[in-house]
This record gives C-alpha cells, structure tokens and sequence, in this order.
C-alpha cells in the first residue's frame, strides 16, 4: 500500500511539474484526474481523497512558483478550495461507484454460493429419490415375486389335494376291476374273443391307473435326490428307453454332443422323465422318417444374472409340423394337449416344466427357423458352496 | 403244506371280495375281508392271520392306526403288515411295492402278479 500511495503522489508531483512548466491551467488540470482516479479505482475512497488534496497543492504550488500574481490575496485561496472541492466530489463519485461494484460482485458471489448450495442439496435429493425409488421398484419385483409363489403354493395345495381324492376314489375300483381281470385270465378262456377282452380289459386298467399316476407325480412332487451327473448318460439312457417306439417310426436320431461341458447336478430319474417325455412327443409331431436332433451346449455364466451358475443346454430338434404360434404360451398349462383324446393326458409338458423348474433350471419351446420344434433345457452345475 | 391265512382290512367291499376270489382260487391262501377297520383286532385275534393286508385309508381308522393297535398287542405285534394305498404314485413305487421305513406298500390297483410276489416275500421272512 505504501508503495502505491508513494507511486501516485509521484505522479501528481509529475502533473504538477508539467503545470508549472507549461502554464496552460485548464487544460494541464485536467491531468490530476489521473492519479486520482487511479488512487480511488485501486485503493479506495481515503487513498483518493489523500491523492486529490495534494493535487491541489500541487495544482496551486505549481501556480505560485510560476510567479503568477492576483490583486487580493483571498482569490488564489478561494480558487484552491473550490478545485480541491471539485477533486474531492470526484472522488466521491468513483469511490460511490467502486463501493457499488464491490457490492454487487458480493451479493453476486453470494447468490452464486447460494445457488451452488441449492444446487448441491437438489442433486443429493434427487439422488435419494432415485435409490428410493430404486428399492422400491426391488420391494415390489419381490412382493410381486412372493405373491406369485403364494399363489403357485395354494394352487398345488389345491391340486394335491384334488389328486389325492381322486386317486383313493378311482384306485379302490380299478383294484377291484384289476383282480376281477386277473381272475378270469387265470381261468380257461371259452373262446379267444374272450380271452383277448379280458386282456384288454386289464390294460384299460392299467392307462386309467397310470393317469391317475401322472396326476399324483404333477400334484405333489417328491423331494429331489441330485447326484452330479454326465448329461450325456443321461440322454443316452433316455434314448435306450424310447428305442422301440423310435424305431417303429424309423426316427432317425442324431446326437450333436459337446464332449467339454461340464457335469450337471440333478435327479437322474426325474430329468429321465423329462427327456423320455420330449422324445416322446417330438415322435408324435413327425411324420415317420423323421428326424430328432439331440444337442449339447455348454452355457454363458451369469446370462444377465452374475451370480447364476454357467451351466449345460440341451436342444431337443424334431422335424414335425411345429407347433402352432397361439399354442406357444400354453403348452406347459396342465391338461393343455393337442392330441386326440386318450392320447395325452396334457400333463407331460407340464410335468417337464415343473421337474426343470424345481432344479432351478429351465425349459422351453419354440419353432425352427428349417420347420419343426425346438426344446430347450437349461441345466445348473454342481454348486461350488454345497457341504 | 396248510394254507397262509391273510386278513384283509380294507373299507371298498368289492376289493375285499376279488381279492379273496383270486388269492382263494389260485391255491395256497385263505383269506377274511373286514371292511370295518376298528373291529380289526377282534377279527385278527380269532382268525391269527400270517399276515395282514391293510388299506392306508379308510372312513373310521386309518391304516396307521390300526397298524399302532396291532403292534401293541403281543399275540399280533409280529405279524408282518403289508399297506394297500391309492396315494403313491408309479415313479415313487416303480410300480411295485417298496419298503418305506419299517413298513411295505404296495401301490393300488395291484395285479395278482404282483400281490402274490410280495405276500411270498413277507410269508417267508
């Protein structure tokens, strides 16, 4: 600061060397401005004041060593105090305008840290805002996801229960109906036509008594049994099962096996049950001659899901009519079947479905872009945290 | 060799009789149907069965019930017990009878074939 101060009183000694030297008075006046507009801008309303008075000092210094005389000593006095009153508005006024300035940048500033402030406070919000209605968004998936359970767990209940009542109801008879049979087998027929009656009867007891079966199998699953198993014994094991109705047909079948997947934990009998049924009905849907592709895949870890284990996929292709669009999302509903009566009982499919989605797995159906159907079953590996 | 005596307990009347016709006809077996269960133990006290055929289900006693009374009583406690049930399906029996703990079932509507299998089976033991 003093340096300052000593740099414009400085000048004003110049401005006032140059007013002595040149004697032009108002036009060189004008010239004392400089300091002290510069004073005023830089240091304030003090400095300014400072600078003005000695401007005129100088101002008047500069007229007394040129020598000028007045004719009453009052009016050099008078003509000092009304520049210096002219400097000191000066001042005034620029001093006003600085202090303005400096007010209007705080208030900005101010209003700057404010808004910033706002600003920050409006973001967090918002951010807690997102994160609930995130959770939110999770708390309904789940609930959505329980009442589906719920409801999944009631109609079982349900069906259970129904299965149950119907199985006590209809088995006693066919008991009944199954020993008359056997009595009368073991007896001499009269004549063939008896003898193959009988026999059929005995069969007609045994597919009413397997669909109750089947019925029982869908309504209340047993626990599972998982063992870690190679999916391709299973397969094969599935296939030897269905040879001969394969073979009637002359299905031809053709094995797409990836020698490098891994072991699958499952229960043997269970998925037997499933392929069996696949087989089975891919059969059906061809004509004969066909075609049933069995192939294995091993598949991504994760899918969307990074905790889901990788795991195996098997397609069950066949070279039938394919199944037909509208009946695409009803093919696993219990007693859904597009086969004549007596031929199905619409709950193979279902069964299938259920038995991969108790393993955690998966099965689906869709149509072949070259004809035909396409199963596909997603299997899980052993977990690495089982003990 | 004497007949094996088989009392069987059962509520459907029609299967207590096709059972006695066919196990009878065949040789080898007498047989007394009791369709009410809770009369089960004054009817296997005279007729000392070697071997008694119990439905699982039934209006007044179930089987397992009339099993509990027939292991408490010491002239009945070892004779072997073989259960009729409609409640098990093929896949949990194969479709023959199975050993579930201590006790057999035979899954209903067993053929003759079958039912004499698992009465030699238990007659022997």
């Amino acid at each position: 600061m003093p340096v300052r101060v000593g740099l414009l009183l400085g000048s004003v000694a110049a401005v006032g060397w140059v007013d002595f030297l040149t004697g032009f008075e108002v036009s060189v006046s004008f010239l004392y401005l400089l300091p002290i507009a510069l004073g005023t801008r830089v240091a304030g309303r003090s400095v300014g004041n400072l600078v003005a008075l000695v401007s005129a000092g100088a101002w008047r210094g500069a007229d007394l060593l040129a020598g000028h005389t007045y004719g009453y000593w009052l009016i050099p006095l008078w003509d000092t105090l009304m520049f210096a009153s002219t400097l000191l508005v000066v001042v005034a006024l620029l001093a006003s305008l600085r202090e303005a300035n400096e007010g209007l940048e705080q208030t900005v500033s101010r209003r700057t840290q404010s808004l910033q402030a706002e600003n920050a406070q409006r973001r967090r919000a918002e951010e807690d805002l997102r994160q609930a209605l995130g959770d939110v968004r999770k708390a309904q998936a789940e609930l959505r996801r329980t009442q589906f359970q719920l409801i999944e767990a009631a109609k079982m209940e349900s069906a259970a229960r129904l299965a149950a009542g119907i199985a006590h109801e209809v088995k006693n008879p066919l008991m009944t109906l199954s020993l008359g049979m056997d009595y009368f087998l073991n007896r001499p027929p009269e004549n063939a036509d008896e003898a193959q009656l009988t026999q059929d009867m005995k069969e007609a007891v045994h597919r009413a008594s397997d669909v109750i079966n089947v019925l029982l199998d869908y309504a209340r699953p047993r626990p599972l049994e998982r063992t870690s198993e190679d999916i391709h014994n299973i397969i094969e094991q599935s296939l030897t099962l269905v040879r001969h109705p394969l073979s009637r047909q002359h299905v031809t079948v053709v094995r797409e096996f990836d020698p490098m997947v891994s072991p699958v934990w499952l229960d043997r009998t269970r998925i037997e049950h499933v392929f069996v049924n696949l087989f089975l009905n891919a059969m059906q849907a061809m004509p004969p001659g066909g075609t049933l592709t069995v192939r294995t895949l091993p598949s991504e870890p994760g899918g969307g899901d990074n905790d889901a284990p990788a795991g195996v996929i098997v397609e069950v292709d066949d070279t039938g009519h394919g199944i037909m669009p509208a009946n695409l999302s009803r093919v696993f509903e219990p007693f859904f079947t597009t086969k004549p009566p007596g031929q199905g009982s619409g709950l193979g499919l279902a069964i299938a479905h259920k038995i991969m989605e108790i393993h955690g797995g998966s099965i689906r159906l869709s149509n072949r872009n070259e004809g035909g159907a396409r199963a596909t079953l997603q299997f899980n590996t052993e977990p690495k945290d089982r003990s | 060799m004497n007949p094996k005596r088989i009392l069987v307990v059962e509520d459907e009347p029609g299967v207590t009789r096709s059972l006695k016709l066919t196990l009878e006809s065949g040789g080898g077996y007498v047989v007394l149907g009791e369709n009410d269960a809770p009369n089960t133990l004054n009817a296997a006290r005279t007729f000392r069965p070697d071997l008694i055929l119990l439905d699982v289900i039934m209006p007044r006693l179930d089987g397992g019930d009339v099993a509990a009374r027939l292991r408490a009583d010491p002239l009945l406690r070892d004779t072997p017990i073989v259960f009729l049930t409609a409640l098990v399906s093929s896949e949990e029996t194969d479709g023959h009878e199975k050993s579930k703990g201590a006790e057999t079932f035979l899954a209903k509507p067993a053929d003759l074939v079958e039912l004499k299998k698992t009465l030699e089976e238990h007659l022997r033991g």
